[in-house]
């Protein structure tokens, strides 16, 4: 049973180390989709901020872990 | 053959590099436990580790085949981006020194530690202690491995090339392991774990787009493109942090 629970929480904290990371990174995604399906912006504009959202994202959350330590 | 090769060798990479970072963590864990209790326990939980592994690899074979390519490619390109980035963050944050640093020997120290305050709390079926270490140690980190080979390599039937980069990593420990027979602390763990979380979030916004529905100018090549974008990104935010750090030192 110990192994298990081992195993789903490393699984959970493969993926959400950093739940504001986690929500940011869900966010942009989200956002370039919408862009893309609903807003009909051209693909590649959506992929350049979907890109660049990314960039941004590791940027923020290194410098605020920085900061809040 | 130019686009087989863009595409193979990064996946080849980042399987490789990634495995020998978690094979590493594993082989510390086992030595522990083999130093402690020999190495029939750790050799025992390490196959029966690698038999659960091979099991979860030949039930999920078949079902990634049944997704549609684009959705395999959003969901697995979206779960790259959320490890790669966490990867590159930590990785970072270590460079810069506002984290310590993985250490092998530390680890190795506390692992035989904990296992030596078990094994004299419950004096029964001490190898049966020891081979679940083992066991787990196998499992958490084979699973990280796993996920990455299926992450490499599923979106573009890469999962061949990604799997032998994923054996390659281990065969190489398990030889040096053998050889020195001691923790592997003098691998450059950070600066791997740097180079990975590049490649693995180059492949995260990579695979997310395709599965988008983006069609990326110089189609693969636009990997090389992403993964030079992130490790210039990572690199400046390892600076910055460490000015922050050094800022509120002082």
């Amino acid at each position: 049973m110990t192994v298990l629970k081992d195993v789903l929480s490393e699984l959970f904290s493969m993926f959400v180390a950093d739940a504001r990371l986690t929500i940011s990174i869900l966010a942009v995604v989200a956002v370039a989709a919408l862009l893309i399906d609903a807003a009909h912006v051209a693909a590649i504009a959506a992929g350049a901020l979907l890109l660049v959202g990314c960039l941004a994202v590791l940027l923020a959350a290194v410098l605020r872990e920085a900061r809040r330590r | 053959m130019i686009s087989d090769w863009s595409t193979s060798a990064p996946a080849i990479a980042a399987a490789f590099f990634a495995s020998l970072v978690e094979v590493v963590e594993a082989f510390t864990i086992l030595l522990a436990v083999a130093t402690l209790r020999g190495w029939r326990p750790a050799t025992f939980g390490a196959a029966g580790a690698l038999a659960v592994l091979a099991v979860i690899v030949v039930a999920l074979g078949p079902l990634l085949d049944l997704v549609p390519l684009g959705i395999l490619q959003l969901v697995i390109g979206v779960l790259l981006l959320l490890f790669g980035i966490g990867w590159l963050r930590k990785a970072s944050l270590r460079a810069a020194g506002v984290m310590s640093l993985h250490d092998e020997d530390a680890i190795y120290a506390k692992e035989t530690e904990t296992l030596s305050e078990e094994m004299a709390r419950r004096k029964t079926s001490l190898d049966w202690i020891s081979a679940i270490a083992a066991f787990k140690a196998v499992l958490l980190e084979g699973l990280e491995v796993v996920f990455i080979v299926i992450a490499v390599g599923a979106g573009r039937g890469l999962l061949g090339p990604a799997s032998l980069g994923a054996a390659a990593a281990c065969a190489l420990v398990l030889v040096i392991g053998a050889f020195i027979h001691k923790p592997l602390s003098r691998v450059p763990e950070n600066t791997l774990k740097f180079g990975v979380g590049v490649m693995l979030s180059a492949f995260g916004v990579f695979w997310t787009g395709e599965g988008l529905g983006i069609d990326w100018p110089g189609h693969d090549l636009a990997l090389f493109v992403f993964a030079a974008l992130f490790l210039s990104a990572g690199l400046l935010a390892a600076r910055l942090a460490r000015t922050i750090a050094t800022e509120a030192a002082s």
